[in-house]
């Protein structure tokens, strides 16, 4: 513990860290607050950034992006009602409302005191619980890991958007792209179509900035001629004692469920923000408020998205499965960086681990300064037009693919998953479970093949592993758990 | 499982069968495709030690469930069709032509100068109408990535007419 300890401490004496986290926070809280730049797409398009970085600072980067973008996107949700990332989405519902009452100060602080809060216990928590996992996570064998990634792909039946089975679709999309290249104990190639460049299958990034960043600009597109109608405002206002005496209980609750939303294998900010603001306004004694200027909403919301970040941590590090969209893109950077996530990252760079930690822990604190004092700042970047920063982010794009490993090919790879994006969005299919698919799908088969070698090819035996049953056993209520339940409530009423 | 969707509201428009099953039709012929191609692949010899599974078998393993999965949509489509989807826009058709002149200015002159004129383009056809302001982002972006990713990041570009003339 003294060691975790000192680790994280250490980020304080590395000045160059503490710069990178501060350049980071400022933005990520850019990133934030222009709409459709969410935290996925910006930690994807910053990944190749990373590239000649120090491992931590690397990993340090992307999380903070991801903790400050996931906070930054407040400040529009509550200024113009366009949330700047989906998990902000919830937000807008009393954000909006309190600001055009004339309180957006106020709403602005409730939201980034709740934020703060919510980031600073998960990643408490993130200390605490991953260690902890990873001790049981040692013990786990191929039928254990199969079983559990199973429950992790399981789980995006029910992320927001898309719907269970549009979702599940893209999930098995993700999974197959994930067969392409050679086979991994047999090396049969597989898909390749005869391009050798494939052979080590496709690589995740430039498949990711072309789901996230490049099929966001054709979305993008529709809005050019959008005009939005701007809130002034003049300072950000800390919580009165009165706001604190009312919103104290909601934000522990919100902590505690974005945490253990965030935790769970493909879930995100954007579900706990959801969870978080519906349970602020089942246990609220003003529901009437909600949707009117609520501060309870607000801080229900926001407390939880950011919970969630420190919380979808703990699978992506301790069992290389993401805990959400962005986590995906910084469980990659962890592979491209040569940490190996998984349970033995927490024996061998224990070190590495808690730095990581503990510039999580300083990425909330500023930007919580930064959400006090330069709200109103931020508020106005979010106003740049998009027919400029879109073609901005299409040049990041392609030259962030093509660096990563000097190949043309990535290159058109971001193209045709922005092509592919953009028509699976259309249709109402998400892309977070295609990106989660990909990166879960040769854990399954590797591991299913591992198992099948074990039990000398009898599948069925995976299911006499205690925990390889009860994780395929939750993977079962994940998938068909939701519609038992309405099907028994319908029954008793 | 629930079955969420984007079901239109009584009143709202509907778009004819053909259209509403499109999607489903498509992925079905991709997920046959893709066992078709399956089937195509080499059979691995038998394992020295232990029994697993054909390189085969996973992929087709995947392609019955999306079937399975499509078969479900189909369903949720029929019960409740979903809304008609708003246009593909002017920009949007524009930017997809972009890409493609990006590709083409890529392979046959040079990636820097296809970024440039990709972004000068994508600004007009966004709705930029100073001129100059386009040029400059179309410039300066490029430009300024240029330098970061060859001198901090040690990056070499793909050749080109201006690479060639800059790396010599």
């Amino acid at each position: 513990m003294i060691e975790a300890l000192q680790a994280m401490g250490s980020v304080m004496l590395d000045p160059y860290l503490i710069f990178l986290i501060l350049a980071t926070t400022v933005l990520g809280v850019i990133i934030g607050v222009l709409p459709g730049l969410g935290a996925t797409t910006g930690a994807a398009l910053l990944l190749p950034f990373t590239l000649t970085m120090e491992p931590v600072h690397a990993i340090a980067v992307l999380a903070t992006i991801y903790v400050s973008a996931t906070f930054a996107g407040s400040i529009t949700a509550i200024l113009i009602n366009t949330p700047g990332t989906s998990a902000a989405a919830a937000t807008t519902f009393d954000g909006y409302p309190l600001a055009q009452r004339g309180e957006a100060g106020r709403a602005l602080g409730i939201a980034v005191v709740s934020s703060t809060i919510g980031g600073v216990f998960s990643v408490i928590v993130l200390c605490i619980a991953a260690p902890m996992l990873a001790r049981v996570a040692y013990e786990f064998r191929p039928p254990e890991y199969f079983a559990l990634t199973l429950f992790g792909l399981s789980m995006l039946a029910t992320i927001s958007a898309g719907g269970t089975i549009r979702n599940l679709m893209g999930g098995v999309f993700g999974v197959w792209l994930a067969t392409i290249g050679a086979e991994p104990t047999t090396g049969i190639e597989r898909f390749m179509f005869g391009n050798y460049e494939l052979y080590e299958g496709l690589a995740f990034v430039p498949v990711f900035i072309g789901l996230f960043a490049m099929s966001e600009l054709l979305v993008q597109s529709r809005r050019v001629n959008e005009v939005v109608d701007a809130i002034g405002l003049k300072a950000v206002k800390l919580p009165s004692r009165e706001d604190y005496k009312r919103i104290w209980k909601t934000v522990l609750r919100s902590c505690g469920i974005g945490t253990f939303i965030g935790v769970l294998p493909a879930e995100g900010a954007t579900v706990a923000s959801m969870i978080g603001y519906a349970e602020a306004k089942r246990w609220s004694k003003h529901k009437e408020e909600f949707g009117k200027g609520s501060i309870e909403g607000i801080a229900g919301a926001e407390a939880a998205n950011n919970a969630a970040t420190g919380g979808a941590m703990v699978p992506t590090m301790v069992l290389g499965i993401p805990g959400s969209g962005t986590t995906a893109v910084i469980l990659v950077g962890l592979m491209v960086h040569g940490l190996r996530p998984g349970p033995y990252l927490f024996t061998e760079q224990v070190d590495k681990v808690y730095q990581i930690f503990g510039a999580m822990l300083l990425a909330n604190l500023m930007f919580m300064v930064m959400g006090l004092y330069a709200a109103k700042l931020f508020a106005r970047i979010s106003l740049v037009p998009l027919q400029i920063l879109w073609p901005i982010v299409f040049a990041l794009a392609v030259i962030g693919a093509y660096a990563l490993s000097s190949s043309l090919l990535d290159v058109w790879i971001v193209l045709i998953f922005g092509v592919v994006g953009f028509l699976a969005r259309r249709h109402g299919f998400a892309v977070a479970p295609i990106a989660v698919g990909l990166i879960l799908g040769e854990m399954v088969e590797t591991n299913f093949q591992n198992s099948l070698k074990m039990f000398d090819g009898e599948w069925w035996l995976i299911l006499t592993q205690p925990l390889a049953a009860m994780f395929l056993v939750f993977a079962f209520m994940g998938l068909f758990g939701p519609a038992i339940l309405s099907k028994i409530s319908k029954k008793s009423t | 499982m629930s079955t969420q969707g984007d079901g239109a509201s009584p009143g709202e428009h509907r778009p004819p069968a053909a259209r509403v099953f499109l999607v489903p039709a498509i992925i079905t012929v991709f997920s046959f495709a893709v066992i078709w191609a399956a089937l195509q692949l080499e059979i691995s010899p038998p394992m020295i030690v232990g029994d697993s599974m054909q390189p085969r078998a996973f992929p087709m393993f995947l392609m019955l469930i999306n079937l399975g999965l499509t078969g479900f949509l189909a369903f949720q489509y029929v019960k409740s069709p979903p809304k008609s989807k708003q246009r593909i826009g002017i920009p949007a058709w524009g930017s997809l032509g972009l890409f493609v002149i990006f590709y083409g200015v890529t392979v046959y002159v040079d990636m820097m100068i296809a970024i440039a004129v990709v972004m000068f383009a994508m600004c007009l056809l966004w709705g930029e109408r100073r001129v100059h302001v386009a040029g400059a982002v179309a410039l300066a972006t490029p430009i300024t990535i240029f330098f970061l990713f060859d001198l901090v990041l040690r990056v070499r570009f793909p050749r080109g007419l201006l690479t060639n003339w800059y790396y010599g």
